[in-house]
């Protein structure tokens, strides 16, 4: 099974929850079935649930829907379910997708994007009529399945084209990608697809016998996995670009966009037919992770570098975006059996910035690129001078600084970014730094470890899980002069560590019998485990937080019910009355801050699980 | 290394003859004088050899050479060693031997082991196996040496409930004692903090600059801030794929406080120059720091997070966080919380009767 697909009962109960947050009651107790029963028939669901027939059959096509469960290929008789307990968790960060998105692509593509997300999948021209209902919906049903609101605002998209453009433009970079019918495919379901695929095309549909053979279908497998993945990022090619030439055309003349608009239904008629409103989209789970780890990395810099060099970061990191669809290979190539025929680690090109692009861009955003280095270096670039305490003789206006000037000052930054033993770049040419995603990811990880046992047990908890990190298995002796601290100490942090299952203890014998003054007490350190410790343990604040948000709901039921009533909706003032008032702001107050840690320890989770695939040790 | 030994058996039999035959013994106790002089303007703890014995022409012949040598060996003076099957010797003080006249010869047995321990002392229960002298015995006279400022005991770094005893006048080594860090067996844990006080300074100041908030007091030119910012609006507008079309909110850079900055070319502190800067500074009074206990004190403080590698031995300081924050678990009360691993669905402790919860929101939870 697929590593981030595991689950464990926190994990599924926590999934469960967010379901029930967000679709209701019924597709969580159907998937709740699932959960307890494994995966299972429609008709075996009757059974082992209270449920009926319509109503197991309403939760599955929600749950479908929104692409919560599994199931198995249609081309089989019987259709299995089976719950998708990852895009259940990544119900979690719709808010985040939308916030996303609007900082990349602005307001209207984020409204896009809401729609999409509320919608699961959905086509082209489903969405289009959502969003400009033709005249045989009738005038009343406007728009109130979707909750879409076509009125002419700003931020909400006014002409088809510009819909088109959006969705164009999202799928060019990732975030909205095709629905297929393998995206049901559990991955056992899509495991078995692949390798009769493979086992068809090249061995004549019987297995191989010689390990050589089995290598390569292992190979094959993988290579199939990762060719139907890639078709699903794959733009529709059939008219899209020019649709794509006349909407910049339409842009361009704003006069032009004016009768268009005026002519919109007209422009939506002739559009109707084309063969991509059959396309089938929807958002891509995979890019939000990429997202997120752009807003970690740039967060983390901020915090350990300075603010302005986190914003040269986040100019490169938005750059490269483009180009990454998802942050690690989860399909990529079994590793070959001997060490010598590994494959030499190669730089990935597509993760290069050159300091030429990342000056202008800076220029364009008005950024202070002087703040942030050493000011003498900043006088010999700006040729001024500065005095012993670092003030500028001169003081230098950044936007007056020629383009080579600006040029050196991003280089300092670079050189800061380079220098941390984060790694945040690397060097790769003259003028050209690399981003190594993935050798950072494990860094990330381990400072995210480090940061929990800071604050749960102070500097030496820290210390500790460093110091086994770097050196391996140490005695207790060899701990104490590694931290220079004296056993007392030590042992303490060892014993607490231990217990919560970060640090794992081990006691070798030096003579034929078990004696505690007699043997070796070993301790050590292991990162994938400490990792999976600590995922747990967010899942299940997680759980804990939604949890006490229903709690905290539950004891302000009637105020909330009264509130929530549509006349009182929108005019609390005029209908609560004072103490209400105050009531129902103090428990919207709890409950937005219970969101807000829900959503900062979903941070935690992407770093601990979305950045990287399982560390192997020996 | 030389091993000490008893004399070499044919020489100091020879030497007895030889002293059995003197013509003139007070001659002789006043030339033996003459030769530990001699010796004793050589560098202290020289080897002498036969050869070099002879060669300070203070004997005439062999024989007296060995006679002399027997009579200072006696006197404790010399302490016979042998080095590659070659005799040889060491000079004692004077004040040492003689003490060492004046000792029992179970003592002074004693003495001998001790003596051939060096600088790793030994073990009193090894002592005893060695010298098959009964316990109490074996107590009664490392007392009394000790008493006699000829021995010390000193607790071993190694195995702390051991006493080990080595010569009144050695060091103790690493492998007994500990280094500069440590103190009666265990870490000096308030030196350590001193001594990491000061190296972290040293570092601070090599690698960082300390830029007030001033430093780039500019008045930015209106005119052309004003084509850059539109500039920046035109180009921004039309082209969604450019991106940051929003500036996320960010507090003023320059809050008025001052901030660290790391140099841009700085010579970065090695463990050597570090190690020779703190002995320079005297503040571990008659202790001196070594190389590799400088970069133990260093790997510490990388650990601890004051300094980082640069590489493997340059070092420069950790500019510290603008401002601390955890992950957002350990923010919430589930990360801190005692009886997180009892906490479950049901049963006394869950989300609704949590009180640290309560705490932490403000409210009221259920009662259990």
């Amino acid at each position: 099974m697929s590593y981030t697909q595991r689950a464990t009962p926190v994990f599924a109960q926590l999934c469960t929850f967010l379901v029930q947050d967000i679709h209701g009651d019924l597709p969580a107790r159907v998937l709740n079935v699932l959960e307890r029963r494994g995966r299972q028939r429609s008709s075996e669901l009757k059974q082992s649930s209270y449920l009926n027939r319509i109503q197991i059959g309403h939760g599955l096509v929600v749950l479908a829907q929104q692409h919560l469960v599994f199931h198995s290929p249609s081309t089989e008789p019987t259709t299995f379910y089976e719950p998708d307990w990852c895009q259940c968790y990544d119900l979690v960060r719709v808010g985040k997708i939308a916030a996303f998105v609007e900082e990349r692509f602005g307001q209207k593509a984020s409204n896009v994007i809401s729609n999409l997300l509320t919608l699961g999948h959905t086509s082209l021209a489903d969405l289009l009529d959502a969003y400009f209902p033709s005249s045989q919906q009738g005038d009343g049903l406007t728009n109130t399945s979707t909750g879409v609101a076509a009125s002419g605002d700003k931020d909400t998209v006014t002409s088809a084209d510009e819909l088109y453009d959006i969705v164009h433009t999202l799928m060019e970079h990732g975030w909205v990608i095709q629905a297929s019918e393998a995206q049901y495919l559990s991955p056992e379901d899509l495991y078995n697809f692949a390798q009769q695929q493979a086992l068809q095309e090249h061995f004549g549909g019987s297995f191989p016998t010689g390990t050589k053979d089995k290598d390569k279908l292992s190979q094959l497998v993988m290579a199939n996995k990762r060719r139907i993945r890639d078709a699903w990022l794959e733009l529709p090619n059939s008219s899209s670009s020019s649709r794509k030439r006349k909407a910049n055309a339409a842009d361009c003349d704003p006069c032009a966009r004016q009768r268009l608009n005026d002519g919109q239904y007209a422009s939506i008629k002739n559009c109707r037919h084309s063969p991509e409103d059959d396309l089938v989209i929807r958002v891509n789970p995979e890019k939000t992770a990429v997202a997120m780890r752009t807003h970690h990395l740039v967060g983390l810099v901020e915090q350990l570098i300075g603010s302005t060099t986190a914003r040269l970061y986040e100019i490169i990191l938005r750059s490269l975006e483009k180009n990454i669809p998802r942050c690690f290979e989860d399909y990529s190539d079994p590793a070959p059996a001997n060490m010598e025929d590994q494959p030499q680690w190669e730089p990935n090109l597509d993760h290069i910035v050159n300091t030429r692009d990342i000056a202008q861009q800076a220029k364009i955003h008005g950024l202070d690129i002087c703040n942030g280095l050493d000011p003498h270096a900043v006088a010999r670039i700006a040729k001024t001078t500065s005095n012993g305490k670092g003030v500028l003789a001169q003081p230098v206006d950044h936007t007056t600084l020629s383009f080579h000037q600006r040029e050196e000052l991003v280089e300092g930054h670079m050189q800061l970014l380079v220098d941390h033993p984060l790694h945040f770049t690397t060097w790769h040419a003259r003028g050209q730094y690399r981003v190594d995603f993935d050798l950072m990811a494990k860094h990330l990880i381990q400072h995210e470890i480090e940061d929990t046992l800071l604050a749960k047990h102070g500097v030496n908890g820290r210390k500790l899980v460093r110091a086994l990190l770097r050196k391996g298995k140490l005695e207790e002796r060899s701990v104490c002069n590694t931290l220079m601290a004296s056993a007392a100490t030590v042992r303490k942090v060892v014993n607490d560590l231990a217990l919560q299952g970060y640090v794992e203890t081990q006691e070798v014998p030096k003579v034929d019998r078990r004696e505690a003054k007699l043997s070796n007490h070993l301790v050590w350190y292991d990162i994938q485990r400490a990792r999976e410790r600590l995922l747990h343990d967010t899942y299940k604040a997680q759980l804990r937080i939604l949890q006490r948000i229903n709690f905290e709901q539950e004891k302000a039921k009637e105020l909330l019910n009264k509130a929530n009533r549509t006349d009182v909706a929108g005019n609390e003032s005029k209908y609560l009355k004072q103490s209400e008032l105050q009531d129902l702001k103090k428990c919207q107050e709890v409950v937005e801050k219970l969101y807000l840690q829900l959503q900062r320890q979903d941070d935690l989770v992407a770093v601990l699980r979305d950045y990287c695939g399982p560390f192997l040790t020996a | 290394m030389a091993s000490a030994s008893t004399a070499p058996p044919e020489l100091a039999s020879k030497a007895e003859e030889g002293a059995a035959v003197a013509p003139a013994a007070e001659d002789m106790g006043s030339r033996a004088d003459m030769l530990y002089e001699e010796c004793a303007k050589r560098p202290e703890g020289t080897t002498f050899f036969q050869r070099d014995l002879t060669g300070m022409q203070i004997a005439r012949d062999l024989n007296e050479l060995l006679n002399l040598v027997g009579d200072l060996s006696n006197r404790h003076l010399l302490k016979p060693l042998q080095f590659e099957g070659e005799p040889c010797w060491k000079l004692r003080p004077k004040d040492i031997a003689d003490k060492l006249r004046r000792l029992v010869p179970d003592e002074r047995l004693l003495y001998q082991h001790i003596d051939n321990a060096h600088t790793e002392g030994v073990w009193s229960k090894a002592l005893r196996a060695k010298t098959n002298l009964a316990q109490p015995t074996v107590t009664k006279y490392l007392k009394s040496l000790e008493s006699k400022d000829l021995i010390q005991a000193v607790m071993s770094v190694k195995t702390p409930n051991r006493k080990m005893y080595l010569l009144k006048h050695l060091k103790p080594s690493e492998d007994v004692a500990g280094g500069p860090w440590q103190n009666e067996g265990d870490f000096d844990s308030a030196l350590i903090e001193v001594a990491a006080k000061v190296v972290a300074n040293k570092v601070e100041h090599d690698t960082c600059i300390r830029v007030s908030a001033g430093w780039n007091n500019y008045t930015s030119s209106d005119r052309q801030a004003v084509i850059a910012h539109k500039k920046a609006q035109t180009k921004s507008m039309p082209d969604i794929e450019d991106a940051l079309p929003v500036q996320p909110y960010h507090p003023p850079t320059d809050s008025g406080a001052s901030r660290l900055v790391h140099r841009s070319n700085p010579g970065y502190p090695t463990t050597i120059t570090l190690a020779k800067y703190l002995n320079e500074t005297g503040l571990l009074r008659g202790k001196t720091v070594r190389e590799s206990d400088m970069e133990q004190l260093l790997e510490m403080l990388v650990l601890e997070g004051t300094l980082e590698n640069v590489s493997a031995s340059t070092f420069r300081t950790v500019i510290p966080p603008i401002n601390q924050k955890f992950n957002g678990f350990v923010d919430a009360p589930c990360g801190n919380c005692p009886v997180f691993d009892l906490c479950s669905d049901e049963g006394p402790i869950t989300a609704r009767t949590c009180a640290y919860f309560a705490e932490w929101l403000e409210t009221t939870s259920e009662e259990p």
